[in-house]
């Protein structure tokens, strides 16, 4: 299941990159299964179980957790500063 | 039907250009109220540089300009937001509504500038004479968006 994850603002700098483009095994079905996946391969991905981490589902925000479907883009988000 | 006008913009805000526009323009209106954000000198600030998502930005301006123009009887809701690089003292962001009655278009502002501030994806990095870090969110700007959610449900329910 390919689907595109970026990272934005201070994550992309934490994980040192903007996005990843991953295959991902059967099953994952969820945002949160998605971030315990990426904990797993990815020492890095830690900071992206915080609640305070927002999401962005192929140009929406939506709540975590959630859904995740094949050929989605994923952004993982710190909280937003604008204003 | 409001008039609902919101932009990301890569040049300089006018704030006196933009709230000259929504003078004269509705014999209803009673009250036009706006508020302007700049970036604040702090020890060591240089500039401020402005990121946000692409794609989804645009939607939520409009979505809070549109809700804020349901909640309150607005005849013009605008909405701008400097994004990239800023030095001190240039405007970030500039949020107008024009009503009937002072109070209606001074909450409509504080409505869409406190949820402006939690729930567009923008963010700020401080360029500083010692290098560049990200500016963290502020708890008391989670507070008053949950404020305006809350009377919002309230009256809703």
């Amino acid at each position: 299941m390919p689907i595109t994850i970026r990272y934005v603002a201070a994550l992309r700098d934490r994980m040192g990159r903007a996005e990843d483009v991953l295959d991902l095994p059967c099953g994952i079905a969820d945002s949160e299964a998605l971030v315990a996946h990426l904990r797993a391969t990815l020492p890095e991905a830690d900071m992206l179980a915080h609640p305070s981490v927002r999401l962005i589902r192929n140009n929406d925000i939506v709540p975590r957790p959630a859904p995740i479907e094949d050929g989605d883009v994923v952004a993982f988000c710190p909280p937003f500063t604008g204003g | 039907m409001a008039r609902i006008d919101t932009a990301i913009v890569e040049t300089d805000i006018d704030p006196g250009a933009e709230l000259g526009a929504l003078a004269g323009q509705h014999e209803n209106d009673g009250g036009i109220a706006s508020f302007t954000g700049q970036v604040r000198a702090e020890p060591g600030l240089l500039a401020l540089e402005l990121e946000h998502y692409p794609g989804v930005t645009g939607k939520v301006l409009e979505t809070i300009a549109r809700t804020a123009a349901r909640r309150w009887p607005l005849s013009q809701a605008v909405i701008r937001h400097r994004v990239g690089r800023m030095d001190i003292g240039t405007p970030i962001v500039f949020v107008a509504a024009s009503a009937p009655h002072r109070r209606e278009a001074l909450d409509a502002v504080g409505y869409m500038i406190d949820m402006l501030k939690t729930e567009a994806p923008f963010w700020k990095r401080a360029h500083t004479e010692t290098g560049s870090n990200w500016i963290e969110a502020v708890a008391d700007d989670r507070k008053a968006a949950d404020f305006w959610m809350g009377q919002i449900a309230s009256e809703d329910a």
